[in-house]
């Protein structure tokens, strides 16, 4: 299922912009728990629950960083116990509870981002700012597998000269720094070379554009114009201060004004917009093969 | 996008964004903030002058064989970041700044960041990596003439990068997990990372020691041979 990787990169960079983005400076416990919602349903949509271990490694996370901030802050009126002479309090827990969550909710868009947003979307991303940056990131990234595989050819071909014992650590020292040292000069050489073929095919000599495979259709506007107003509307929310809240000295009650209301209601669609959309592109699949 | 002619006001942009930009964004967020979200403003910091940095590159005339070599150089510390424990992407870098330039320097560092994390990891630590990575390679171009007459001065520069890189991002850190500075969690973090910035300091100095000559020779020679 990845009907969401589908849309063009730069709707997508813009989505992801500012779902995290509005995660990472909120405070308010409904719109982290939102956050989280909408990133982990994602997350499990795209790889189909069967990342596990990920899954543990981010509930260790989220308990360890909940418990980290009563331990060294000890501002709050409510003590739940007192160590080594210092008051643990409710409020630096909930605290702690809000940080990890936004951190673990963040860690989780940026999961389905790096999944998504391929090196050639990259590419195309980068492009839009400046096209020669795009060929610099473009040739930076052809040559680490290039890299990869000469500097093994070289490090065989040195082994095969039989100048470094295989069961000697100075030796392997000695083999990796002659490889490396191979490979810089290899590698700066080649540039050159590649330089002066790309000079004499008449790179610079007019304005430069960039390959793009993506077009803007109707449903990548509709995605960025949902997206801006919902992500818009969250803003201004939290601007003017409506969805302020703080720990300290006691936590804030939760009223349900009808401001709050309203940027719930907007970060609710915005964080379950790609959920939404994977799970009604299955249905048309599954709709289209049952009619079969 | 439209190049800026203008030399002096070129000038004044890539001293303006390290040394008064930054620092005043900075004061900005003290001021209307009250020293709360720290993050937002570190964020829109290091994501304006990685981008500031970019566009000014393109505005550039750069030839085409620096170009080239400023990406090579790039997947060399790509690929040196797999190296465990040991990373020679911050010796790379400096020695990139020293015998390329500031601007190569920064930009070596600034991409190997947020390129290698492709693979290590994306996350909103990435512009913070990319600005501290290429802070390191700029300086280092900065002080180009000093460091490669003096090889002392140059470990010392190495091992200065490898504590700063570390300090930078425990900031960022302690900023991003509680929403404004708290020395006490700073501390911690620092003493937590400990063996990282140790291996930090060990790495840079051990590369540095080790590449230095091998490598400054081979820039010099592609500078001298090519006139990059």
């Amino acid at each position: 299922m990845n009907a969401f990787d589908e849309f063009n990169p730069l709707s997508v960079f813009v989505y992801f912009l500012a779902a995290a983005g509005i995660a990472m400076f909120a405070s308010d416990p409904v719109l982290l728990s939102l956050s989280m919602l909408g990133s982990v349903l994602l997350y499990c949509i795209r790889t189909r629950s069967s990342q596990r271990g990920t899954h543990l490694f981010s509930l260790m996370l989220f308990i360890g960083l909940s418990l980290i901030n009563p331990l060294f802050q000890h501002n709050g009126v409510t003590v739940l116990f007192v160590l080594n002479d210092n008051p643990v309090t409710l409020e630096a827990l909930l605290y702690g509870i809000s940080a990890a969550a936004m951190i673990v909710s963040v860690l989780y868009w940026f999961r389905s981002f790096s999944a998504i947003i391929t090196s050639d979307k990259l590419l195309y991303l980068f492009g839009l700012v400046s096209s020669k940056l795009a060929l610099l990131v473009s040739m930076a990234l052809r040559y680490v597998p290039l890299f990869k595989a000469q500097a093994k050819n070289v490090d065989a071909a040195q082994r095969a000269m039989g100048q470094y014992r295989e069961d000697n650590v100075i030796d392997a020292i000695r083999l990796k720094l002659s490889v490396f040292s191979i490979m810089v000069s290899w590698a700066l050489e080649n540039g050159i070379v590649t330089a002066d073929s790309m000079a004499a095919r008449g790179y610079g000599i007019g304005k430069r554009t960039c390959f793009s495979p993506y077009r803007f259709r109707g449903k990548d506007a509709l995605l960025t114009i949902l997206t801006l107003l919902s992500g818009a509307a969250v803003c201004i929310l939290m601007g003017l201060g409506h969805l302020d809240f703080n720990y300290y000295p006691a936590t804030d009650p939760l009223l349900f004004t009808p401001a709050r209301a309203a940027a719930y209601g907007a970060y609710l669609l915005l964080c379950l917009l790609p959920s939404l959309i994977e799970i009604g592109d299955a249905l048309k699949w599954q709709y289209l093969r049952s009619k079969m | 996008m439209r190049p800026i002619k203008n030399p002096r006001l070129r000038k004044l942009i890539r001293f303006a964004v390290p040394w008064v930009l930054m620092p005043g964004l900075v004061a900005l967020g003290i001021a209307v903030f009250h020293e709360k979200r720290y993050a937002f403003i570190s964020l829109c910091l290091a994501v304006l002058s990685v981008v500031l940095f970019a566009s000014g590159f393109d505005k550039k005339k750069t030839g085409t064989r620096r170009l080239v070599i400023v990406s090579v150089l790039t997947a060399l510390s790509i690929v040196g970041r797999f190296i465990p424990f040991f990373k020679p992407v911050t010796a790379l870098t400096v020695l990139t700044g020293m015998y390329l330039g500031a601007e190569s320097g920064f930009l070596t560092g600034s991409l190997t960041a947020a390129l290698s994390n492709f693979y290590f990891g994306q996350g909103p630590w990435t512009p913070f990596q990319m600005l501290s990575w290429g802070m390191i390679g700029f300086v280092a171009g900065l002080l180009a003439s000093p460091l490669k007459k003096s090889r002392i001065l140059l470990l010392v520069y190495g091992v200065f990068a490898g504590v700063l890189y570390s300090f930078i991002m425990d900031i960022w850190t302690v900023v991003w997990y509680n929403g404004s500075f708290h020395l006490s969690l700073y501390l911690t973090a620092l003493v937590s990372a400990v063996p990282y910035t140790v291996s930090y300091v060990l790495s840079n100095v051990f590369f540095l020691l080790l590449f230095a000559r091998p490598f400054g020779e081979k820039l010099e020679r592609m500078r001298v041979k090519y006139g990059v």
